[in-house]
This record gives C-alpha cells, structure tokens and sequence, in this order.
C-alpha cells in the first residue's frame, strides 16, 4: 500500500495543491514563511514519487509466494524501480547542474558588459546611498533597475531610473535590490526553475516558480519598506509600473495598505510546511521500511 | 590603474572614434602614462571577450567596437528583462519584470539601429572561442 499512497501523494503535491497555493491571497501576508511551504511541497513531491517507485516492486515482491520471490522476477523488478528512481532524481539533478552553470556564465558575461558600460560618474554620485554591492548606471531611456547576484553582485540602474525616481524612491529600489543579494533569492529562483525546467507538464511546476518569483519580490519590497519607508517603496513601484503589470499590481496594493506579516498565519505556514515533509515520513514511509526491511532480510 | 576602468577608458575611445583604431591611435588618444604593451594587452582581452574587433591592417591590426553602446546598453536591457520567453535561466533578478510597450519596442529599435559594421551582431556579444555558449538565452 505504501507505494499507492506515495504516488497518490506525490500526483496531490504536484497538482492540485500548487494550482490552490498559488490563486490563494494569504501567502502574500507573510512571504517568507510561504515560500519555505513551497519548498517543502516541492521536496515532498519529489520524495513521495521517487518512494513510491521505489515501494512498488518490493511490495509487488511480497504479496508473491516465498518460492517465487526469487531469481529473475526479483532481478527485473528492482532493477526496473530503481531506473524509475533514478531517472527522477538524475532528470532533477541534470537539469540543475546545466541550469547552475548556464547562469553562472551568462551572470558573468552580463556582469562584464555592465562594468564596461557603466557611466563611472554617476555611479560614484549615488555609491552608498542604500546599497553595499557595487552600483552601475547604463545609460539609456528606459527606466529600469535589476541585480546580478553572484560572489561579485552588481546592482545596475539605468539613467532613465535615477531620472524617475525621487532620493527616497532610488534608496527603496537599492535597499529591494540589496535584499534580494544578501539573502540569495536568486539560488530559491533557480531551484523553483530547474524543477519547472525537469518536469513542465506533469507538474504544476510553472505555478510554483512564478508564484515564488512574485513572493520573493514582495519579501525584497518588505526589505525596503523597513529601511526606508512605505511611501517611498509605493512611489518607486509606481514610477515602474508603465505596464499595469498584474504581479506590480500586486506588490503595490500590498505596500499601499500596508500589510504586514501575521505572526500566527507564519507560524501555521510553518507548521504545515514542516507536516507536509514529516507526516507521509512517519505513517507511510517508516511502516513500510519497518515491513520491507525485514522481509528483505536487511534487518532480522 | 584598475583592468575594469583601463577596458572602460578604451572601449569609450573605440566608440568615439569614426574608423577603426590602432594598438598606437588608442594609446595616444588615452590621455594617461600607460605602457604600449598595456593597451595591446587590454584590447586582446576586450576582443576575447567579443565586444571588441580586431581586423588586419597591413602588418598592423585595427580595432573597432563590435556594437555601438546604445546597443550593449539596449542587449542588457533584454537580457535583464528575460526578453526570451519561456526558458529563462533567473540570472538576473529585475525589480520589475516588465517595461511598457514603447520601452520594449525602443530597446528592440535600438538593437536593429545601423550596426557600426555591416556584419556586426546586434546582440550581447559573445566570447569567439566558445562553442556552445548559450546567447542571452538559449
């Protein structure tokens, strides 16, 4: 039984469960804890399908005749669940690998053009004004501001932003950016897209990425909203958003009312992240283990 | 004297001049005590880098910017913005992840603008010696 529910439990995790999560409204209430829950959902589907073919054969195995049980069926069978296994994990764990060293080349090639390219004058006037990583201005029309995350980040604003924005407004956008460096959303990003990149169809895996994409820009905003002010991080949305762009949307209806986390909605999020991974452990896994182990004749 | 700031003084040099440079003309127009062999040095590895073109000039060689700035400045734009659909790779982290239509279709503009070369590429320029290097996305 335990490899049914595992694979019932991993089809939940990846389907249903992120489409409810992420139309929901609460978890912008407190992005943090959210996005652990998101995690915790995404670590447990993948172990409950990797478990769950795992579990099959060798349950398959013990419901045959003792005198069956060995020799070739017993060969095929285990061979056949750990391909299983292994194509999950190798699938999720290749793609990572590409996924990490594509964008550690495109950051630094892109981190070497923006240092060619930096109005050197400008930077230094607005050097230390809410940021510690090293500021680049390119010139340009368009108003816009990004990071480069990485051992070497840059925070990289065009002149057409430092145009824009008001004193207050740019020290915002540089405390966001900053937020983002110094507590590595970039490495929560990746992850979120290489299990999109490893599973696009069965799983509900774009609502996931896109849904913590949004949560980590509004824990940055929160960032800034605490340095600086709520004004300033609304006006600096503001000026940004030209598009009407639903996410923008989003984020400024949050800092215009100003939400602020709950500590109870936390605490449950928590919780229910922790009970995602440890619940199907305790009544699924370790039955099975404690039945399976024993009968394999690991533990007698 | 800094490497980022020399490559920054001589790709502004590169983008000011009218025709291809010389290792000498860039010297010169380099108003600072530097060693010939230092801007030999620094155009080697701006041109490694793909931002830079060497051509041969007789026995010497000549150098040219491979896009104009406004395009460098309008690729990382795209670059930044994700401008690749689906397969984004996240490097980059956008405070907003869009821009408005006619900022978009300015930076497209500007990366179609007259390249200084008929041959140059309007895109992030890529290092020469490397194969498979995936382009702003891939």
């Amino acid at each position: 039984m335990a490899s049914v529910w595992l694979a019932a439990l991993a089809l939940v995790l990846a389907g249903p469960v992120p489409s409810m999560l992420a139309r929901a409204r609460w978890p912008q209430r407190v992005p943090r804890a959210a996005i652990v829950l998101w995690q915790a959902i995404a670590v447990a589907a993948v172990l409950a399908a990797v478990g769950s073919a795992l579990a099959a054969p060798e349950e398959l195995l013990r419901a045959l005749a003792p005198d069956q049980r060995h020799g070739t069926p017993t060969v095929v069978a285990v061979a056949i669940a750990a391909v299983l296994a292994g194509l999950i994990v190798l699938r999720l764990f290749g793609v990572l690998l590409l996924l990490a060293v594509r964008t550690r080349r495109r950051r630094a090639r892109h981190r070497d053009m923006v240092d060619l390219l930096d109005r050197a004058e400008r930077s230094a006037l607005i050097g230390g004004s809410g940021t510690e990583s090293v500021l680049r201005v390119l010139d340009g029309a368009v108003p816009f501001a990004y990071c480069v995350p990485g051992r070497a980040p840059r925070v990289v604003v065009t002149e057409a932003a430092l145009d824009t924005l008001d004193a207050d407004e740019l020290r915002a956008v540089l405390a966001h950016e900053q937020a983002h460096l110094d507590a590595r959303h970039d490495l929560v990003r990746e992850g979120f897209v290489a299990l999109h990149q490893a599973f696009p169809v069965l799983a509900r895996s774009r609502q996931a990425r896109d849904a913590v994409g949004m949560l980590l820009e509004m824990l940055a905003d929160d960032a800034a909203r605490a340095r600086c002010s709520d004004t300033a991080m609304a006006g600096a949305l503001e000026a940004f958003d030209v598009t009407g762009d639903s996410e923008v949307g989003a984020r400024l209806a949050r800092v215009r009312s100003r939400t602020c986390g709950s500590r109870t909605l936390a605490t449950g999020t928590y919780l229910a992240a922790a009970a995602v991974v440890v619940v199907p452990t305790v009544a699924v896994v370790i039955p099975w283990l404690a039945v399976a182990l024993p009968a394999a004749g690991v533990l007698r | 004297m800094a490497l980022g700031e020399l490559e920054r003084a001589v790709m502004a040099q590169l983008w000011a001049a009218p025709a291809p440079l010389t290792v000498r003309e860039v010297h010169d127009r380099l108003d600072r005590e530097l060693a010939y062999t230092t801007v030999m040095t620094v155009l080697g590895r701006l041109a490694k880098k793909g931002v830079v073109r060497q051509e041969r000039d007789g026995k010497a060689y000549r150098y040219t910017a491979a896009s104009t700035r406004e395009q460098l400045a309008a690729s990382l734009m795209l670059d930044a913005l994700g401008d690749v659909g689906e397969d984004r790779t996240a490097a980059l982290v956008a405070f907003v992840d869009q821009v408005g239509p006619e900022e978009a279709a300015a930076l497209r503009a500007a990366l179609q603008a007259a390249p200084p070369r008929p041959s140059a590429m309007p895109e992030v320029p890529q290092p020469r010696t490397d194969g498979e290097q995936s382009g702003p996305e891939s």
